[in-house]
C-alpha cells in the first residue's frame, strides 16, 4: 500500500510503534505465524490446527463460549461489587438499589444472572460434545477431569452467587442445601452416626454460625468472589494448556 | 566417613522433609478450627412465651397457636392440659412447614411433608413426626421456650418437651 | 466415515480467531438483549419465617431437589452427586475403546454411547419434572392444571420388611453384574473382570434411581431398603 501518508510512514517507522507492534501486518505466512507467536493472549492458539476443527459441527464452540462467558462474568460481577454489601441488612437493599437507583444497574445484574445460567447449559453442552466425539481417550484422560472439576467449580459459584442477593429464593436454597449436608453420616449434626452437635459439625463449617446469618452471607460471598474463581482460574489454565499440548482430537 | 556422611544425609533428608509434612499437614486442622469461632453473635436461644393463664384455657382437644411462628419459627400446641412447642423446621430439609387450620394438617412447601397438628408426619419424605423444643416457666412464672433444646419424637413424654398446665 | 486428509492444517490467524471473535461478538449481542428483555429474579427478602411455595432451586440444581422426594437428604444431596461426578472422573479411565476418537460415531462406542445418553437424559428429565410439573408444596401438577387445584395426600407409602429389601437389592445387583457378562460375552473380555465390576457398579446404581422412581410410582412403595441409619 503505496498511498500510505508520510505521518503514518514516520509512526510505524518510529521506535515507540516497533517496540510495541514487532512485526508487519502484510499478509505473509510469516506475520500469520508471528501474529499468534508473538501475543502472549492469541499465543493459546497453536499457530496452525486441523481443518476440521474450524467445523461448528465439530467443537460446537462450547468450550470457548464457556470460557467467554467466564470473563463476563468476571466483569460483570466485579461491577457489581461497586454497589453490593454482603451483610443480611445490606444485601437485599442493594439489588433495589441497583434496580432502582443505579444506572444500567439491572442491566449488568440481569447479565450477570443469565450469562451464568447459560455458562452452566454451555458447560454441560461441551461435555456432551466432547464425550459424543471421544475426545477424553488417551492422550487425553486427565484433561477430561479437569473438565469435570471446572463444571463442579461452576456449579459452586452459582450456588454461592444464589445467596448474596438475600432474597427468598436465596435463604431457602441455602437452608436446604446445608441441612442436607448436615444430615451426613459422621460429620453432620443429624446425620446417622455422628457424635456432633449443631455447633461442631460441617454445616456450622459451611454457615459460620448454627443458623443462616452475617457469617453465612459473608463465608458465600467470599467464596464466590475469590476463592471459587481464582480455583477456576488457574483449573482453566491448565485445562487449556494441556488442550494446546495434545491438540484437538482427530480420527486415528 | 564416606558413611557417616550418607547417614547425616539421610537424617537430615528425613528431617526436612518430615518437618515440610508436618507443617503442611498440621496447617488443615489450624485452618478448620480458624472456621470455629469462639464465640457468636446469635440470637439467645430463649423467649417468652406469656404467663400460663395468657393461653386460653378453655379450650378442649387441640389447638395451635401461630402467634410466634414468624418471629421464632415455633408454633405452641395445646393438646389437653399439655402444652408443647413444635419447632416450625420441616424434619426433612428444614423448610418452614405452613399450617392450615381449616385442615388441621402442617404441609411443608419445598418437598410436600404432610404433618398432623401434634406433629405426626403422615405424608411425604419427612422422616420422623416435627420436634419439639424445651418448654418450661421460668423464675418469674412465664412460660419459656428454650430453643437449643430439641426434643425428638422418642423424648416426647420427657421432662421438658411438654407442660402440664 | 469420510475422513479426508488429516495433515491439512490452516492457519489460526486469522481464520480461528475470527469466528471466536465474531462468536464473542454475537454472544454479546445475545446475552445484552436478554438481559434488556428479563429481569433476573428477584423474590421477597429473606424470610426465615416463610418458605416460598413452592420453593424451586435454580433449574439445575431441580433435578436434585426432585430427587429429594425419592432418596434420603444426605444420599439425594450429597451421595447422589458425589458418586455421579467420581463416576464422571473416571470415565476416561474405564473406557479402553480405541475407537471413536475426534469424530461422532454411534457405531463404533454403542455401550459407551448409549448409557452416557440415557444418563444425560435421566438428569434432564427430572430437571423437566420439577421445573415444570411441581407445584405448590412439590406436588405433581400437569402443565394444563391450575395451581389452585387440591390436590389430596400421597397415597399410603410402605416399605418391604428389611429381609426382602435386602434380597431384593442383592438379587438386583448380583443379575444386573451377572446377566451381561453372559449374554454379552464380548462386552466381558474387552473390559477385564475388575474394570467390568466396576462399570457395572455405576451403571447399576444409576439404573437404580429410574427403578426406585417407578417402584414408587406403580406400587408406592417409600424405601426398597429400609435400616435404622439409613433408608434406600
Amino acid at each position: 500500500m503505496e498511498n500510505k501518508s508520510a505521518l503514518w510512514r514516520w509512526i510505524k517507522g518510529s521506535r515507540v510503534y516497533k517496540s510495541i507492534f514487532r512485526h508487519g501486518y502484510e499478509d505473509t505466512k510469516k506475520n500469520r505465524i508471528l501474529q499468534i507467536r508473538s501475543n502472549v493472549f492469541l499465543h493459546i492458539h497453536p499457530v496452525k490446527i486441523p481443518d476440521h476443527a474450524y467445523r461448528i459441527r465439530f467443537t460446537w464452540c462450547m468450550g470457548g463460549i464457556t470460557f467467554f462467558l467466564f470473563l463476563v462474568e468476571v466483569m460483570t460481577g466485579a461491577f457489581l461489587m461497586f454497589y453490593y454489601t454482603p451483610t443480611p441488612e445490606q444485601a437485599y437493599r442493594d439489588m433495589l438499589y441497583l434496580r432502582y437507583d443505579v444506572p444500567f444497574g439491572m442491566i449488568l445484574r440481569n447479565m450477570h444472572r443469565w450469562a451464568a445460567h447459560l455458562m452452566i447449559f454451555t458447560i454441560i453442552l461441551h461435555m456432551l460434545r466432547v464425550f459424543l466425539t471421544g475426545s477424553y481417550k488417551p492422550p487425553r484422560e486427565f484433561n477430561w477431569v479437569i473438565g469435570v472439576t471446572l463444571l463442579v467449580i461452576t456449579l459452586l459459584l452459582s450456588f454461592t452467587g444464589y445467596l448474596l442477593p438475600w432474597d427468598q429464593l436465596s435463604y431457602w436454597a441455602i437452608t436446604v442445601a446445608t441441612n442436607m449436608i448436615g444430615a451426613m453420616p459422621f460429620i453432620g449434626h443429624e446425620g446417622p452416626l455422628s457424635l456432633l452437635d449443631r455447633y461442631h459439625d460441617i454445616r456450622f463449617l459451611i454457615l459460620g454460625g448454627s443458623e443462616i446469618g452475617s457469617n453465612a452471607l459473608l463465608r458465600f460471598y467470599v467464596m464466590h468472589i475469590i476463592v471459587l474463581p481464582v480455583t477456576g482460574m488457574i483449573f482453566m489454565a491448565v485445562h487449556f494448556w494441556r488442550v494446546r499440548k495434545d491438540g484437538i482430537s482427530r480420527p486415528l | 566417613m564416606e558413611k557417616d556422611r550418607l547417614r547425616r544425609r539421610t537424617f537430615l533428608k528425613i528431617l526436612g522433609l518430615g518437618s515440610f509434612l508436618a507443617t503442611v499437614g498440621l496447617s488443615i486442622p489450624i485452618t478448620v478450627r480458624f472456621l470455629f469461632p469462639r464465640v457468636l453473635f446469635e440470637r439467645p436461644s430463649t423467649f417468652i412465651v406469656g404467663r400460663p393463664d395468657d393461653l386460653n384455657p378453655a379450650t378442649t382437644g387441640l389447638r395451635v397457636y401461630e402467634d410466634w411462628k414468624e418471629e421464632y419459627g415455633v408454633w405452641i400446641v395445646r393438646e389437653g392440659n399439655r402444652l408443647y412447642a413444635i419447632n416450625a423446621r420441616c424434619t426433612h430439609l428444614g423448610c418452614t412447614p405452613n399450617y392450615f387450620a381449616d385442615e388441621g394438617v402442617f404441609k411443608c412447601p419445598c418437598h410436600g411433608s404432610q404433618f398432623r397438628s401434634n406433629g405426626l408426619n403422615f405424608a411425604g419424605p419427612a422422616p420422623r413426626p416435627l420436634d419439639r423444643l424445651r418448654i418450661y416457666i421460668n423464675d418469674d412464672g412465664m412460660i419459656t421456650v428454650d430453643r437449643a433444646r430439641l426434643y425428638t419424637y422418642k423424648d416426647f413424654d420427657r421432662k421438658g418437651a411438654y407442660l402440664k398446665l | 466415515m469420510a475422513y479426508q486428509d488429516h495433515s491439512k492444517k490452516r492457519y489460526t490467524w486469522p481464520d480461528l480467531v475470527v469466528i471466536e471473535f465474531l462468536t464473542a461478538v454475537a454472544l454479546t449481542i445475545i446475552l445484552l438483549v436478554w438481559a434488556l428483555l428479563v429481569n433476573a429474579p428477584l423474590l421477597e427478602v429473606a424470610n426465615p419465617g416463610m418458605s416460598e411455595n413452592p420453593s424451586k432451586a435454580p433449574w439445575y440444581f431441580v433435578g436434585l431437589q426432585e430427587l429429594l422426594v425419592y432418596f434420603d437428604p444426605w444420599i439425594a444431596g450429597v451421595m447422589i452427586p458425589f458418586i455421579i461426578i467420581v463416576s464422571l472422573v473416571m470415565i476416561p479411565y474405564l473406557d479402553n475403546n480405541p475407537r471413536g476418537i475426534g469424530h461422532y460415531t454411534y457405531s463404533q462406542r454403542r455401550f459407551a454411547v448409549t448409557h452416557f445418553i440415557i444418563g444425560f437424559s435421566m438428569w434432564w428429565i427430572l430437571i423437566g419434572i420439577g421445573y415444570f410439573l411441581r407445584g405448590p408444596n412439590w406436588q405433581f401438577y400437569w402443565p394444563w392444571e391450575s395451581w389452585g387445584a387440591v390436590k389430596g395426600v400421597e397415597e399410603h407409602l410402605w416399605s418391604p420388611p428389611p429381609w426382602a429389601g435386602v434380597t431384593g437389592l442383592i438379587a438386583y445387583l448380583t443379575l444386573g453384574m451377572i446377566l451381561p457378562a453372559i449374554i454379552q460375552r464380548g462386552l466381558y473380555r474387552r473390559f477385564g473382570t475388575f474394570r467390568y465390576i466396576i462399570v457395572m457398579s455405576i451403571l447399576l446404581m444409576m439404573y437404580l434411581v429410574p427403578i426406585k422412581i417407578l417402584l414408587r410410582l406403580l406400587f408406592h412403595i417409600r424405601y426398597i431398603l429400609v435400616t435404622r441409619w439409613f433408608n434406600i
